[in-house]
């Protein structure tokens, strides 16, 4: 047994270090527009949020065929301009975004999926430009990357404005999930 | 009735700008410098559609040549950012064999017209309208922008996911292989 935790615990230290690689995380403010963006990378893949403030996904769907009503609960709902990459991946990555969570005070939530908003948009009578516009503007719900492939995409994380909380974005590569996380994300006062 | 005061629309117009133009170039995303190699080549989708003036057009009729086949919309920064490289790409090497498009999804002839207007070099290459996204659904685009090679034999031999530098070298290397 002491030979075997002997064994172990260089890997183990190991782990803990890469734990600490994986947990690199940028951060950065806008001077302008005040919008902060959270990036991590971690397993050869970029993850990157940044916030879409509420007068500008007002500006962006209204611009769009959105009344200012329907809009509101958008703009509301802590959008953030995701982005994923493969930079240096073992292989294609793919991704749903049902497997994605936001943690929140420990407790993990699925975000509203893009079919939800369509359904509510469908109920509301936007017209279909505008919920063309807005379905294409997500971050797609699932999608597959090759190596230098990537997206950039809306995701809303329907968390109250100024709520802090992780993002686990998972992926498979060749059968195995991998995990990126950002930590202490905030999402944008109104 | 949802109305829009002068003091709002200003806030709206600032808020519009900053979303579709960020601020600096460090904070974007980088163009990627190649394409995806299709494993297995398969028969390209129909593609059928009119450009901003009604005129159609049908990929069907470009056989015989590699067409580059790009799907994008105006508020997409990625599309935006890559439609220029496109133009480069085209003037390389349209004298050579290659044929381009560009498929709009969503949007009408004046919004892409005023966009494109902006746009050094404008595109040379027809602009289609996808007004309610079905050619893209049969394409299989899952976000954008998304673009396809389709070889001279019609079968769809590259795709780019994300933005791309379309006149990189390493781009116009890919597609000159499939030029005669």
């Amino acid at each position: 047994m002491r030979v075997f935790l002997r064994w172990l615990l260089p890997w183990g230290a190991l782990g803990l270090w890469s734990g600490m690689l994986l947990a690199d995380q940028d951060y950065r403010r806008d001077a302008d527009s005040g919008a902060e963006t959270w990036e991590t990378r971690a397993h050869g893949v970029t993850l990157r949020l940044t916030q879409i403030l509420p007068d500008q996904a007002r500006a962006f769907y209204v611009a769009r065929g959105f009344r200012a009503e329907d809009a509101e609960p958008y703009a509301l709902a802590c959008v953030f301009m995701t982005v994923l990459r493969n930079d240096a991946a073992p292989a294609a990555l793919g991704f749903r975004l049902a497997d994605w969570r936001v943690r929140v005070n420990g407790e993990e939530r699925l975000l509203t999926s893009v079919d939800d908003w369509m359904s509510q948009w469908q109920r509301r009578g936007l017209a279909e430009s505008a919920r063309i516009a807005f379905r294409w503007a997500q971050f797609p719900p699932e999608q597959e990357y090759e190596r230098g492939e990537w997206n950039q995409g809306m995701l809303a994380t329907g968390l109250p404005a100024g709520s802090r909380f992780d993002l686990v974005a998972r992926w498979q590569v060749a059968e195995k999930t991998y995990e990126g996380v950002l930590s202490d994300v905030r999402c944008p006062s109104h | 009735m949802c109305v829009v005061r002068p003091i709002e629309a200003v806030a709206i117009l600032w808020a519009a700008l900053c979303l579709a133009v960020p601020a600096k170039a460090e904070d974007l995303p980088p163009l990627t410098h190649a394409l995806t190699a299709i494993g297995q080549p398969y028969a390209a989708p129909p593609l059928k559609l009119p450009d901003l003036d009604g005129q159609v057009h049908d990929l069907a009729g470009q056989k015989g040549r590699p067409v580059v086949v790009n799907f994008w919309a105006t508020w997409c920064p990625p599309c935006r950012r890559e439609m220029p490289s496109l133009e480069r790409l085209r003037r390389q090497l349209s004298d050579k064999g290659l044929a381009m498009v560009a498929v709009d999804v969503g949007e009408d002839a004046d919004t892409v017209f005023s966009f494109t207007g902006q746009l050094e070099p404008a595109p040379g290459f027809p602009l289609l309208l996808d007004r309610d996204g079905a050619a893209m659904q049969r394409w299989k685009v899952k976000g954008l922008p998304t673009t396809f090679v389709v070889d001279a034999q019609g079968r769809v031999v590259y795709r780019a996911v994300g933005g791309r530098e379309f006149d990189h070298e390493d781009i116009v290397r890919q597609i000159q292989g499939l030029l005669p």
